[in-house]
């Protein structure tokens, strides 16, 4: 990091430039639109929220104009050319960058023009560090409505830049924009101030500030203060208030809750229904044989297990990116940062938290806002232990299995209970860790929490929809493609074994039918089950049973937690798989199969309220992820924390499980 | 005085801020000497608070608040 004398003295602006095309970069204050310009210059659809931070790496995207490609690039949002933060940190380094000189350059710097003044400090920088700069005055509506009046003539006179008002999410403003690249031509613009490199670099900030006033003198009139500070100003009265506020944020976490868990099961059965039916209907269409047998038990077991959880998936995505959108978010760090300060995090860490409930990959970058170096670490460190989305499926099915519906404890439906103590078993194991570690973490670096709270905007519902629209894919896509690999890998490891120890049982089995003597009391079910065993997979299976057997486990969920690497929610593909292998008739489903399964040995059941607990606290603590092990060894830059993550959450999830199954057995 | 021995609805002049870095991180969010603030709210336990500056509200904690002089 810079040390802060280096304020302002940030080299120039790299000089050669090679035209073979151009690239825009956007660049500008933290939450002023600039992912929601790149979006509409681009068609893309980048992560767009109304709090600071949103966008923490640089994102690449190509506009057509005429004949023309062009690069743009957008960029995590910095207040000034001091970086505090990782995220401001790929800005910087991305700006001063002198290797990156293939194409000419245009800096689009979007200002939110209804803080101008604040917002034209790292204008005039980039200004005055001979950018090629276009300036877009964004926001101008919410300018309207406060009854601002910006002289847009006046301010590119002063200047020396094109400024363009635009309201960047409606789209206002983007052709003229366009149109003004098109004809870009840089002439360097006079020096807004005189550098005085042998001042004190601050003093360099203070004299652009007072030009900047002298600027907005003659551009710039409001008539008192703006409306939308003061509507949020009444709205934070009840969203931040000291007692109501904490009350407000616990009710949207239940209402969350209750929809995700409970509203949901309705269109989850229809589902559910639907693949059961198609399901036969395929099995009976297609000829009999490996195919059908590979199609009907091997992959649309695995995906059936995984396409009834997209309302649940749907529900907490709308839920998350309606708090995204609105800035209430900010308001939840305000709220919480003197609780997370005690355990060694900061107010900004809730972002990733919270986030950490959808999933804990793009939760963890978002850590990167948090500057100071400790608090961030602690930040990703606890994460992977807030209950992610790809923990619903396991969490749903093991409830739905061993607690029945009908339940209830002190007047609470029980399994509405236990998913709720799950969630929080994260939330309190994530402050917990956080709390050991930070008198193991040591650092020098001061702590702060000075963090702008943007205005409260309504939520776009088409942003909202894209969102869900988006998420569910990557859940049903990526998911799905590796659980179709898992599922036919599986497939095969299970129906084929070692040596000719299947057909030995297969001959077995003819002679015991061919002989009267014998009662003919076996099962199809038994057959496939001591075949199943004899597998490779059961022999895999079995290898590890020793070390799961005290959690209550038995080979067929060892097997499951391996596949469970690729992705939590492999384990319901897992088990689909390996419950229908054989299953001639596949009219059950999953839970009811893993319902009726047993001991070979003992005959008990399999799934008792102690091995179904056991397996939730398992899945609750344990880092059964390889995205995310991938991303922390990113960014932390090395492989300590990750493998110290994954040694620490699965020692805690192996003796919490061991003492819950002891508990209830 | 210092910002944080000030009343909430208090309208001041900032007028000097005794840490470096915290001077770098006030001044880039527009938060210079001279500037108008009001302190709009304190969280329970006293710490974070929110303060206006024009029309926007930065949070900040009571340690940074102290080492910010001002006047009313
Ligand atoms: N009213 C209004 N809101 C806008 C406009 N442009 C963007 N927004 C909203 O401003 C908020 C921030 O937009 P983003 O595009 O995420 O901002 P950003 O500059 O990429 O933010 P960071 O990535 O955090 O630096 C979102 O809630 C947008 O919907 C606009 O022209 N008018
Ligand atoms: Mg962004």
């Amino acid at each position: 990091m810079l040390s802060n004398k280096q304020l302002e003295t940030v080299s120039e602006a790299p000089q050669i430039k090679k035209s073979s095309g151009k690239r825009l970069l956007l660049v500008g204050n933290p939450n002023s639109g600039k992912s929601t310009l790149f979006n509409a210059l681009t068609g893309l659809n980048q992560r767009i929220g109304n709090f600071p931070g949103v966008t923490v790496e640089k994102k690449t995207g190509q506009l057509k104009l005429g004949q023309e490609k062009l690069e743009v690039v957008d960029l995590p949002g910095t207040y000034s050319l001091v970086p505090r933060s990782e995220d401001e940190k790929v800005t910087y380094e991305y700006l001063i960058d002198q290797n990156r000189n293939d194409k000419e350059e245009i800096v689009v710097i979007i200002a939110d023009a209804s803080s101008l003044k604040r917002n034209l400090l790292l204008v005039t920088q980039m200004i005055d560090l001979e950018y090629p700069t276009i300036l877009v005055l964004n926001m101008m509506d919410i300018v309207e409505r406060n009854k601002q009046k910006i002289d847009i003539a006046g301010l590119e006179r002063e200047l020396g830049v094109p400024v363009i008002p635009m309201n960047a999410r409606l789209g206002k403003g983007v052709s003229k924009l366009k149109t003004r690249i098109e004809t870009f031509d840089y002439i360097p613009a006079p020096k807004v101030i005189e550098r005085h490199e042998e001042k004190n670099q601050l003093k360099n900030t203070v004299d652009r500030f007072k030009r900047i006033k002298e600027i907005l003198a003659k551009t710039y009139h409001a008539d008192g203060p703006a409306k939308t500070a003061e509507s949020t100003r009444k709205i934070d009265k009840i969203f931040t208030h000291s007692v109501w506020g904490f009350v407000i944020f616990l009710f949207i976490l239940f209402l969350i809750f209750q929809a995700i868990f409970s509203w949901s099961t309705y269109p989850m059965d229809w589902i559910e229904n639907g693949f059961l039916v198609f399901g036969n209907w395929l099995g009976g269409a297609l000829p009999e044989g490996i195919l059908n047998d590979l199609l009907v038990e091997g992959v649309l077991a695995g995906l059936g297990g995984i396409v009834i959880f997209i309302p649940q998936i749907a529900l907490l995505f709308m839920f998350i990116a309606i708090l995204e959108d609105t800035g209430y978010l900010a308001r939840v760090s305000y709220l919480t940062d003197t609780v997370l300060k005690r355990f060694g995090l900061n107010g900004r860490s809730i972002i990733p938290l919270l986030g950490g409930a959808a999933c804990a990959v793009p939760a963890i970058m978002s850590a990167r806002t948090i500057s100071n170096k400790k608090e961030r670490l602690l930040t990703i460190f606890v994460t992977p232990l807030i209950s992610c989305s790809a923990r619903i499926p396991v969490y749903t099915l093991l409830i739905a299995l061993v607690i029945p519906a009908e339940k209830q404890l002190l007047g609470f439906n029980l399994q509405g209970i236990v998913m709720m103590a799950l969630y929080l078993l994260g939330f309190v194991a994530a402050l917990g860790t956080a709390m050991l570690l930070k008198y193991w973490v040591k650092t020098e670096e001061r702590s702060h929490f000075i963090m702008e709270l943007p205005i409260y905007r309504m939520p776009r519902w088409k942003n909202v929809g894209m969102t869900i629209y988006n998420k569910v894919k990557v859940f049903l896509f990526e998911a799905g493609k590796i659980i179709i690999a898992v599922s036919i890998v599986l497939w095969v490891l299970s129906s084929y074994g070692p040596g000719n120890k299947m057909e030995a049982i297969e001959q077995k089995y003819e002679q015991i039918e061919q002989d009267p003597s014998q009662e003919l009391s076996l099962t199809q079910d038994q057959i496939a089950s001591e075949k199943l065993e004899a597998s490779y997979a059961g022999h895999i299976g079995k290898f590890i049973e020793p070390a799961i057997r005290p959690l209550g486990f038995d080979w067929k969920i060892g097997i499951s937690i391996i596949t469970s690497f690729a992705a939590r929610e492999v384990f319901v593909g897992t088990m689909a798989t390996l419950y229908s292998v054989g299953d001639e008739e596949n009219t059950t489903s999953i839970k009811e199969k893993m319902a009726r399964a047993t001991h070979p040995s003992t005959g008990e059941k399999v799934y008792t309220k102690a091995t179904g607990y056991s397996l939730l606290i398992f899945y609750a603590f344990a880092l059964q992820c390889m995205a995310t092990v991938a991303i922390v060894v990113k960014e932390t830059g090395g492989w300590k924390w990750p493998i110290l993550q994954l040694v620490y959450m699965g020692a805690l999830a192996y003796f919490a499980s061991l003492l819950v199954f002891q508990v209830f057995s | 005085m210092n910002l944080a021995s000030c009343k909430i609805g208090d309208q001041v002049t900032l007028e000097k801020i005794l840490d470096e870095q915290l001077t770098v991180q006030l001044y880039s969010m527009g938060c210079i000497i001279g500037e108008r603030i009001t302190l709009e709210r304190v969280a329970p336990f006293g710490e974070p608070m929110i303060i206006r500056v024009e029309d926007s509200f930065i949070s900040l904690r009571k340690n940074d608040a102290e080492n910010m002089i001002v006047k009313q």
